[in-house]
């Protein structure tokens, strides 16, 4: 059973998390919430998501899963309107969603989770961790876009330093410790990654809202945040590139 | 070449947009014979080199793997291993067919009748040992991996996509479904048109996609009874029942339930043996895979590319360069490392 109400903008923040990585997800709900983990086809990224019951205005479920198409889910949920009360309900006889917003029913057609993989969380030692604003980096990340497909970032125990270099033209961003929420590093690390990948990670935070950020040598990155007004939480894994000769 | 299913199939249609990223086993069989019998000149001869060699597996394979990866898609071929036994008579006749063809093409060429000709040299197409070392060669050069199934490609490609290391596979060929690929991608490959037969005319060729899971719910049927359903239809392994197509079969699996029982019902003598089912079924349920392999990204050598493409076989420089370009994406990918 799966039965809830939620504002329009929670499901939203889900989709803006998960879709630019898979198309289909699995949707694990539970009494206490809702939680998925999917890795793009390429491998090259990982996205673990989880919202509280307590997001919800309403929520009563029993452990299922839900198999999600991420486009269709996306185009329903643009038919709504921030503020929109969205309520949702698993129809078990059909293996649909009935999505209700306003007087609007929508009955979505599931997924068969059966063959949908459980990717495993890869172990990874990452030695600096940095907490910034999202303001902070993402006008760094944009700049980068117009100059190269990958970035450099760089974390040193006074500052970390995001970079891009294309043929002719470069960006250098540095932010000293005190432009930090949090800095915590003994050595100097550094990897570089897809933009591509890394600017759509950034993307779903928003101004002062806080993003950690975990990194090591030539090692994947771990980008963390919370949506859904803090119900939420978001990690992502993203492999890093090879550094040219 | 195996069982003609595709009908009762649901296709999406897709773009190449769809595949960016994901990494696409390409059953190297079925494509290398789509080069050989379909890159011809009007007449049915197939490109070829000063020596008279065919050369047109590797204007397929270097043009059409350009358009892949150009459209970031990552590519991976797998080659046949040993075939199973029992494909031994499919592979005996055809065989013979192509033999029959050879002789029916050149009579086509001296009665003049371009048409017939083209048709018959088409039939004559026989991914031999040279075109799949030569095929390696090239795309070793390349830089785009392919891996050596231990028996049958389709279902070692197949196994990969189960397993998560690829999205889909890349095939004309149904029997991928039989044998469980989870996604089949159809016309990636191709060259974007078709010509009608009898006809001096094309039509367009688009990429489609089939999704076993839901298909076989729209049909209402499980995996192992679409492979009941191919053994009554007949498959690589068996000649099939008489007058029995996929819509019939399809009927019959589901007011029987399986291939044993429906054989039961219609009688009749030319019908597979009860260890023959088994063993068909084997062949498609339980493939021999192998999970001895690894997808890496060695990055072009554009040397040896050229070396093969035009010192070797004669292909034209000013043709080859700017495909060439296509595949410094390669390059690139190959510096993404995977999380796994």
């Amino acid at each position: 059973m799966f039965n809830a109400k939620v504002k329009s903008e929670v499901l939203k923040g889900i989709i803006d998390v998960t879709s630019p990585l898979v198309n289909e997800v699995k949707l694990n709900i539970s009494p206490k919430g809702i939680s998925l983990r999917a890795v793009d086809p390429a491998h090259v990224a990982m996205v673990d998501l989880a919202v509280k019951d307590k997001a919800f205005e309403e929520y009563k479920a029993t452990d299922m899963e839900l198999g999600i198409d991420m486009d269709k889910f996306g185009g329903i949920m643009r038919l709504s309107s921030s503020g929109d009360m969205v309520s949702l309900e698993y129809d078990e006889e059909t293996n649909r969603l009935i999505v209700k917003i306003g007087n609007l029913v929508r009955k979505m057609g599931l997924i068969d989770t059966a063959g949908m993989p459980d990717p495993k969380m890869p172990n990874l030692s990452l030695p600096a961790k940095i907490v910034l604003k999202a303001s902070e980096i993402s006008q760094g990340v944009r700049a980068s876009e117009a100059v190269s497909d990958h970035l450099a970032l760089t974390v040193s125990k006074d500052n970390f330093e995001l970079s891009a270099e294309g043929d002719t033209d470069t960006v250098n961003l540095k932010l000293p410790k005190d432009l930090l929420v949090e800095l915590n590093a003994t050595s100097k690390s550094r990897s570089l990654f897809s933009i591509d990948y890394f600017s759509n990670m950034i993307k779903p935070v928003k101004g002062e809202d806080p993003i950690t950020i975990q990194i090591g040598n030539d090692n994947p990155i771990k980008v963390e945040f919370d949506i859904a007004e803090k119900k939420g939480h978001v990690t992502y894994l993203l492999a890093p590139r090879i550094e040219s000769e | 070449m195996g069982v003609d299913i595709g009908d009762l199939f649901r296709w999406e249609k897709i773009s190449f947009k769809d595949l960016h990223d994901r990494v696409i086993v390409i059953d190297a069989h079925n494509v290398l014979y789509q080069f050989i019998s379909s890159i011809r000149q009007r007449d049915g001869t197939p490109l070829k080199n000063s020596k008279g060699e065919m050369t047109s597996h590797l204007s397929g394979i270097f043009h059409r793997t350009a358009n892949l990866v150009e459209s970031k898609i990552r590519p991976v071929y797998v080659f046949d291993g040993i075939p199973p036994p029992l494909k031994a008579k499919t592979l005996e006749e055809r065989r013979k067919r192509k033999e029959l063809a050879e002789k029916e093409w050149q009579e086509a060429l001296e009665a003049g009748d371009l048409e017939k000709a083209r048709v018959k040299a088409q039939q004559t197409s026989r991914v031999t040992d040279e075109i799949i070392n030569q095929s390696k060669e090239l795309l070793k050069a390349l830089g785009i991996p392919y891996i050596q199934a231990p028996s049958e490609g389709e279902a070692q490609a197949s196994y990969m996509v189960r397993k998560g290391d690829a999205y889909a596979v890349g095939s004309q060929d149904y029997d991928c479904l039989l044998i469980g690929t989870p996604i089949l991608i159809r016309n990636l490959t191709s060259s974007g048109r078709r010509k009608l037969p009898g006809k001096e005319a094309y039509t367009k060729v688009h990429l489609r996609q089939i999704r076993l899971k839901s298909s076989l719910k729209l049909l209402g049927i499980t995996h192992k009874q679409l492979v009941d359903m191919a053994i009554l239809i007949g498959t690589d392994f068996n000649d099939g029942i008489r007058g029995i197509g996929p819509k019939k079969s399809l009927n019959l699996i589901i007011k029987n339930g399986n291939v044993e029982n429906a054989i039961a019902k219609i009688g009749g003598d030319n019908v597979p043996s009860i260890e023959e089912i088994k063993e068909i079924r084997k062949i498609f349920l339980k493939p021999s895979v192998t999970d001895d392999y690894s997808i890496e990204w060695p990055g072009l050598d554009k040397e040896s590319v050229l070396k093969i493409l035009c010192d070797t076989h004669q292909f034209k420089k000013e043709r080859v360069a700017p495909a060439l370009e296509k595949y410094s994406n390669v390059e690139n990918m190959m510096k993404q490392k995977t999380l796994f």
